[in-house]
C-alpha cells in the first residue's frame, strides 16, 4: 500500500496544467522523433537534454521521460505503415503490423499498438513503483567489488544480447565504450589520462556529444546511404479498436508487460529485447503460431506492450543502482546527474519521493501516448511525408547545436563528428551501439570501484569472487561469456544430443 | 558467420593494436608512489585491464576472420555505388558546415547556406530548377531563423 499510495499521490501532484502541457508537447515531439526513420529515442533524449538543462529539474526530467515514452511508441507507426521500424525497439512490430496495413487494416493496427503501448507503460510503471524501493534497499549491500562486477556484467550481457549472432562484436563495442570513458581526468588522483597536453581531452569526452554523434550524425549518414524510403499517402480502417478485442488479449498484455519490464531491468538490453521476448512468448502461447508474421494482432500487441513496458523497466536500475537498462536510459541517467539528482542505492534515503515522481511521469506519458495516439493518428502522418533530403540537414543542425549547448565548447562538436563517423563505421560492420553507450556510462563506475576494491583488499582478487553478491555477478558474467562462445554452445548441444 | 569478413579482418587488427597500445600507455602512467598513494590505485590499472581485454577480443576476431578473409569480394552493386556517392556528399557537406562554415560565418547564415546546399544537392533532378531553388531557400531561411530564435530565446542555450 505504501508504494501504491506514493504512486497515487505523485500522480495527483503532477496533474497541474503546466506539467500536463509539458507532457503533451514532449510526448508529441517524442512520437514524431520515433516515427521518423533514422531518429531514435536516444537521439531525441540527448538533444532535449542539452536544450532543457536550464529548466527546473522536475520539468526537465518530465519532458525527457515523455520524449522517451513517445519515441518508443511513435516508432510503431513507421513499422506498421512502411515496414521500417521507426526505432530499433519496433522491429518486432513490423512483422505483423505491416501485413495488417497491407490488408487494409492499418488504422486498426495503429489502434491496437496504441493500447498495447499504453497498457505496457502502465504495467511497467506499476512494477517500477513496487520493485525500485526494494532494489534500492538491496543495492545498499553493494560495495566496490559488487559495482565492479555490475559494470562488467552490464557490458557483457548487453554485448551478448544485442549481437546474438556475433557476441565478440558486442563485447568489442562495450569495451571500446569503457576505454573511451577513461579519457580525461580520473576521479581518484585527478591524473589526466590519454590527454597528451590537451586541455579539451583532459576534460574528458562528453557523454551527450558522443551520443548525439553515435545516434544522430551516424544515423544521418546511414539514412543518406540507403535508398529513399517511400513516403506515406494514406491509411485505411478504423483507429479505435473494439474494447472486446482488447479485453480478449488481457493475458497477452499482462504477460508482455511483465516480460518487457523484466528485460528492461537487465543493464543495457532495453526495449528491443523487451519486444522480441514478448513477441516470442506470445507466439509460443498461441493456438495458431503459424499466423504470426502474417498479420496476427496478438503478435503486434505483444511486441508493442513489451517495448513500452521495457521503458519503466530500464529506468528501475537507473534509479536504484545508477546503471542504465538501455541506451536511452543511459542518456536519462546523464540528464539526472546534470540536474543535480543523484540516483543510486541511497535514493530511497536521500530522496524517497523521487522514485514515485518518476513513476508518475511515466504514468502521464503513457496517458499522453494513448490520448495523442488515438486523436492525432491521421494528422501525425504528415511527419512521414517529409523526405529525408529535407529532414536530414535539419537534424544535423540540431546535432551541432545540441552538442555545443551543454558546455559551449567547439571541442564537443568535434567529439560529435568523431563519434558520428566511428558509429557509422561500426554500424556498417554490424557492431551494436547499445554496449558502446553502456560502456561509456559505466566506464567511470568500473574504474573507481575496481581501484577502490583493489585498495580495500590490498591487491587481492579474492573478495571479487568470494563475497556472495560478487560471486553471483561473477558467475553470471562467466556464464554469459561461455554462452556466447560457439565451441562451448556446440559442446553443450552435443551433450544434450541436439544438432549444433 | 559474418557479413563483412574483409572489414572485420582489418578492424580486428586495429582493435588488437589499440588494445596493446593502451596496455603500453597504461604501463607508462605514473604509479604516484611519491605521493604515498596505494599502488593498487594507480591511474593506469583500469585502462590496462580494458586494453588487455580489447587486445584479446581483437585477436579472437582476427583468428576467426583470417580464415575467410581471402574469399573473393564481389563488385559493389550499382545501388551500393549510388549509396556511396550520397554518403560521401552528405559527409562532406556536414563536415564543411561544422568545421568551416560555423567558424567563418554567423550561425544563422552558416545554417541557411548549409540547409540550402544540402537540399539543392540531393533534389537537383526532381523538379524544375527555379522551383527547387525557391523551396530550398525557403526551408533554409525558415530553419536558420527558427533554430536561432527558438534555441537562443526559448531554451536560452548558446549557439556555436
Amino acid at each position: 500500500m505504501g508504494a501504491l499510495g506514493g504512486l497515487a499521490a505523485a500522480v495527483g501532484h503532477l496533474a497541474q496544467p503546466m506539467s500536463l502541457f509539458n507532457v503533451a508537447w514532449a510526448t508529441l515531439l517524442g512520437m514524431a522523433v520515433g516515427m521518423l526513420p533514422g531518429l531514435t529515442a536516444t537521439l531525441g533524449i540527448a538533444l532535449l537534454t542539452t536544450l532543457t538543462f536550464r529548466m527546473a529539474p522536475g520539468d526537465a526530467i518530465l519532458i525527457l521521460i515523455c520524449m522517451y515514452v513517445g519515441a518508443i511508441y511513435g516508432g510503431s507507426r513507421t513499422a506498421i505503415l512502411l515496414n521500417i521500424p521507426g526505432t530499433p525497439a519496433n522491429a518486432a512490430s513490423a512483422l505483423d503490423g505491416f501485413p495488417l496495413a497491407r490488408a487494409g487494416r492499418a488504422g486498426e493496427a495503429m489502434g491496437l499498438a496504441t493500447f498495447g503501448s499504453f497498457f505496457g507503460g502502465l504495467v511497467g510503471t506499476l512494477m517500477l513503483a513496487l520493485i525500485a524501493p526494494q532494489l534500492a534497499e538491496f543495492g545498499l549491500r553493494f560495495q566496490s567489488f559488487e559495482f565492479f562486477w555490475l559494470a562488467i556484467f552490464g557490458v557483457v550481457i548487453s554485448g551478448r544480447l544485442t549481437a546474438m549472432h556475433d557476441p565478440i562484436k558486442g563485447w568489442i563495442a562495450g569495451f571500446l565504450g569503457l576505454l573511451l570513458a577513461q579519457v580525461g581526468q580520473e576521479g581518484i588522483h585527478a591524473y589526466q589520462r590519454f590527454a597528451y597536453g590537451s586541455v579539451d581531452l583532459a576534460g574528458g569526452l562528453g557523454l551527450l556529444p558522443a551520443l548525439v554523434g553515435a545516434f544522430g550524425f551516424a544515423e544521418i549518414l546511414c539514412v543518406m546511404k540507403q535508398p529513399a524510403y517511400e513516403t506515406v499517402r494514406d491509411m485505411g480502417g478504423r483507429v479505435l479498436p473494439r474494447m472486446r478485442d482488447i479485453a480478449a488479449r488481457w493475458w497477452t498484455i499482462g504477460r508482455s508487460g511483465v516480460l518487457g519490464t523484466s528485460m528492461g531491468i537487465i543493464p543495457g538490453v532495453g526495449e528491443d529485447m523487451g519486444a522480441w521476448v514478448s513477441y516470442a512468448a506470445a507466439r509460443r502461447a498461441s493456438a495458431s503460431p503459424e499466423t504470426f508474421g502474417q498479420g496476427n494482432t496478438e503478435g503486434l500487441i505483444a511486441s508493442e506492450t513489451g517495448n513500452n513496458a521495457a521503458v519503466p523497466g530500464a529506468i528501475i536500475p537507473v534509479l536504484t543502482l545508477a546503471v542504465p537498462g538501455s541506451a536511452p536510459a543511459a542518456v536519462l541517467l546523464a540528464a539526472m546527474f546534470i540536474h543535480g539528482v543523484r540516483p543510486g542505492p541511497l535514493i530511497m534515503i536521500e530522496n524517497p519521493g523521487f522514485v514515485f515522481e518518476v513513476a508518475a511521469m511515466l504514468f502521464w506519458a503513457s496517458v499522453g501516448i494513448l490520448a495523442l495516439g488515438l486523436v492525432l493518428t491521421k494528422p501525425m502522418l504528415v511527419v512521414l511525408r517529409v523526405s529525408r533530403e529535407h529532414l536530414m540537414p535539419i537534424i544535423f543542425v540540431l546535432c551541432v547545436v545540441g552538442s555545443f549547448a551543454i558546455a559551449s565548447r567547439v571541442f564537443d562538436v568535434w567529439v560529435m563528428l568523431g563519434f558520428g563517423i566511428l558509429g557509422f563505421a561500426l554500424r556498417q560492420m554490424n557492431y551494436p551501439m547499445a554496449p558502446l553507450v553502456l560502456g561509456i556510462v559505466l566506464g567511470d563506475i568500473l574504474d573507481k570501484n575496481f581501484r577502490r576494491g583493489m585498495v580495500l583488499s590490498d591487491g587481492s582478487l579474492e573478495p571479487f569472487f568470494t563475497r556472495p553478491i560478487s560471486a553471483v555477478l561473477a558467475s553470471l558474467t562467466i556464464i554469459t561469456i561461455l554462452w556466447g562462445l560457439a565451441p562451448v554452445c556446440n559442446a553443450i548441444a552435443r551433450m544434450l544430443g541436439r544438432p549444433s | 558467420m559474418s557479413d563483412t569478413p574483409r572489414a572485420d579482418f582489418w578492424f580486428s587488427i586495429a582493435v588488437t593494436v589499440l588494445g596493446v597500445a593502451v596496455v603500453a600507455e597504461s604501463l607508462r602512467m605514473p604509479r604516484l608512489e611519491n605521493l604515498g598513494v596505494h599502488p593498487m590505485s594507480a591511474p593506469g590499472l583500469t585502462p590496462g585491464l580494458i586494453g588487455l581485454v580489447l587486445a584479446g577480443l581483437g585477436a579472437a576476431l582476427f583468428l576467426r576472420t583470417a580464415r575467410v578473409q581471402t574469399a573473393a569480394t564481389a563488385a559493389p552493386a550499382e545501388s551500393e555505388a549510388g549509396g556511396g556517392r550520397r554518403l560521401a556528399i552528405s559527409m562532406a557537406l556536414c563536415l564543411i558546415y561544422a568545421i568551416v562554415l560555423l567558424g567563418w560565418l554567423p550561425f544563422w547564415l552558416a545554417t541557411a547556406v548549409f540547409v540550402f546546399a544540402f537540399v539543392l544537392t540531393f533534389t537537383w533532378q526532381q523538379r524544375a530548377a527555379a522551383r527547387l531553388a525557391a523551396t530550398a531557400a525557403a526551408l533554409a531561411i525558415s530553419v536558420a531563423a527558427a533554430v536561432t530564435l527558438l534555441f537562443a530565446r526559448f531554451f536560452l542555450v548558446h549557439l556555436p
